[in-house]
């Protein structure tokens, strides 16, 4: 049973996280960034893990915004947290071209979007964890920490909208304005608070002044498909500065293809596993067979034949082979719960764990089918015996 | 007649050989085997069991003649027609008295034709031979050796069989407890169409039966 846990939660953790991360983002067609591992930027813009290396200028974003194949850009620029929590600052449109799980639309359980500068939009984990409602007033941190990062404490913002729970990394983000963003880095350099807004008339400064000199990337939405590689190959050509165009589904398909290969060897070591327990299962009934000869005996004396004897055999190896999967089931619906807090916690998905797939079926019934074959040759050894043994 | 047995010999593995004396039961017979250690009074009872092959010589019960039978037939002869009692260890510790019981017809078609209900004709086994009906649901772990060996009689008796065959089933009794579970044996099976072979190593079992074989003096 043991071994059937290891292969099926190391199975439905991969499938779920793959899953997860695979609906963490949609009908975002490519992620503008800085030149870099596609996967790095892949991993800090839509999951919130790691941090940006480097910016692009706001001058490259407007370039591309303009071109003719683009439908949609929205600027996101990362580097803020709240609580714990990252902060994205980005423009109102993102909620309405970023979907998450195919095709599904952020929505909010409360409020709407934010539209002036002081206003933020909070994930439901936010929202639920640091119980925020709408009206809510929040203070950004600087840097990715509360622990060494300093707060923006002279200007907070008025949480306008709580998401509704989307199982992604966009659950535990705060979202708010790029130009609020900006304003509440007047006066920092360096990562260094050099004067506060208090010294400011912040409602004189014009929103255009406002307009962030970088950001960390953009999300692009194409108009059609079939220019996306092209769109990507121009991008690396760009003269004014180094980017790139990474395509989140083909980042993730490298990643997938790098924790693959563990899974492969974890996938191996169960199936080894499973078999030594098969063999240890026969090695167990053939012991016991001295053991229940009595019981053997009781059964041929009243008339039982040496065939039903052999199957009462194989139905026990069907019988502990059953009760495995069985086990194996519940401990793996037990492990991929408690696992989906974890990933919950370290990754921002939430996936979802189906009950039995049909991959699972798939190895409950080689198991099974092993466990009965297996168990043929213990049940040879009790047909042989029963022949020729008296009812001594 | 429902068991008759002619020329009978047994050669074992180390080359010895036993010629059994012919025998011949009627229904209501009771017949004590009697004989040393090696006497081959297991082995007998084995080849009228059916439970190994006869080498020399033939076995006829119910009519049937085991030299002209596959094993599989000598299975079906022996759940219709033995009721088998060992000499101690009779019951299947995981069941319940009446499971063990109902072992009795388990694999007979016959012997379950000839009862109405497993549990009726089970109480009425138990009671006759002396013990509460309460039993039958509890686990043979926590009965005493006799009351275990009544309720393999019991099993042996279900279903009416023409034959009982019990091997040494006192051995492990005390005096009154051997003299108790013979008298309500010969009292419970039913003469009109049983008969009872037993092998015994003890002679004072004999007031019981109507004819003893004492193997020791038979054999060759």
């Amino acid at each position: 049973m043991a071994s059937m846990v290891l292969l099926l939660s190391i199975e439905r953790i991969q499938q779920a996280t793959e899953q997860g991360f695979n609906q963490s983002i949609s009908g975002v067609d490519a992620i503008v960034g800085p030149r870099s591992s596609s996967l790095e930027v892949v991993l800090y813009t839509v999951f919130h893990l790691g941090r940006p290396t480097n910016n692009i200028t706001m001058q490259t974003v407007d370039d591309i915004r303009t071109r003719d194949d683009i439908d949609w850009l929205v600027p996101i620029a990362l580097g803020d947290s709240h609580k714990g929590f990252r902060v994205i600052a980005t423009e109102p449109n993102y909620f309405k071209h970023v979907k998450y799980a195919g095709d599904k639309p952020l929505l909010m359980s409360n409020g709407r979007a934010f539209k002036e500068i002081s206003e933020a939009v909070v994930g439901a984990d936010v929202a639920k964890k640091l119980d925020y409602k709408v009206g809510s007033d929040i203070y950004i941190t600087h840097g990715s920490s509360d622990a060494i990062g300093k707060k923006h404490d002279d200007f907070s913002f008025k949480v306008s909208g709580i998401l509704n729970k989307t199982g992604t990394p966009i659950d535990q983000a705060v979202f708010v304005d790029l130009k609020g963003y900006e304003l509440i880095h007047i006066g920092w350099q360096s990562g260094k608070k050099i004067f506060g807004l208090d010294r400011l008339d912040v409602s004189s400064i014009p929103k255009e002044d406002l307009t962030p000199k970088t950001v960390t990337a953009a999300f692009v939405g194409l108009k059609s498909q079939l220019t996306l590689f092209s769109f990507a190959r121009e991008l690396r050509q760009y003269h004014k500065e180094a980017i790139s165009a990474v395509i989140p589904g083909v980042a993730l398909s490298e990643l997938w293809s790098i924790v693959g290969m563990v899974d492969k060897g974890f996938e191996l070591l169960s199936w080894i596993i499973i078999t030594i327990s098969l063999i240890s299962m026969i090695t167990l009934i053939i012991s016991s067979i001295e053991n229940r000869k009595r019981e053997m005996t009781i059964y041929r004396a009243n008339g039982a034949t040496p065939l039903y004897l052999a199957s009462l055999v194989v139905f026990e190896a069907i019988l502990i082979a059953l009760s495995a999967i069985i086990g194996a089931v519940i401990f793996v619906t037990i492990i991929t719960h408690l696992a989906s807090s974890q990933l919950n916690i370290a990754l921002g998905i939430t996936p979802e764990f189906q009950w039995v797939s049909l991959e699972e079926i798939k190895v409950f019934a080689i198991i099974l089918i092993a466990g009965v074959l297996s168990s043929l040759i213990p049940a040879a050894i009790v047909f042989k015996k029963s022949l020729h043994q008296g009812l001594s | 007649m429902i068991l008759k047995t002619s020329n009978l010999k047994y050669k074992y593995q180390n080359g010895k050989t036993i010629n059994f004396p012919d025998v011949g039961l009627n229904p209501g017979d009771k017949v004590l085997i009697n004989g040393v250690s090696g006497s081959g009074k297991t082995t007998f009872l084995n080849l009228i069991a059916g439970a190994i092959k006869i080498q020399d010589g033939d076995i006829e019960l119910a009519s049937s003649q085991y030299s002209l039978m596959s094993s599989s037939d000598l299975d079906k002869i022996r759940a219709n027609h033995i009721g088998y009692v060992f000499q101690t260890l009779n019951l299947i510790p995981f069941l319940s008295v009446l499971e063990n019981i109902a072992l009795g017809v388990k694999f007979s078609k016959t012997r379950s034709a000839n009862i109405d209900s497993i549990d009726q004709e089970a109480v009425r086994l138990v009671e006759s031979l002396g013990l509460d009906k309460s039993i039958l649901n509890n686990s043979v772990n926590n009965l005493s050796i006799g009351q275990q060996q009544r309720v393999a009689v019991a099993r042996a008796l279900l279903g009416k069989p023409n034959l009982i065959l019990a091997d040494e089933p006192t051995s492990a009794l005390d005096v009154d407890s051997k003299n108790r579970f013979l008298k309500e044996l010969v009292q419970t099976f039913d003469p009109s169409s049983q008969a009872i072979l037993m092998v015994s190593h003890d002679l004072s079992l004999a007031p019981y039966f109507d004819t003893v074989i004492d193997f020791g003096k038979a054999n060759v």
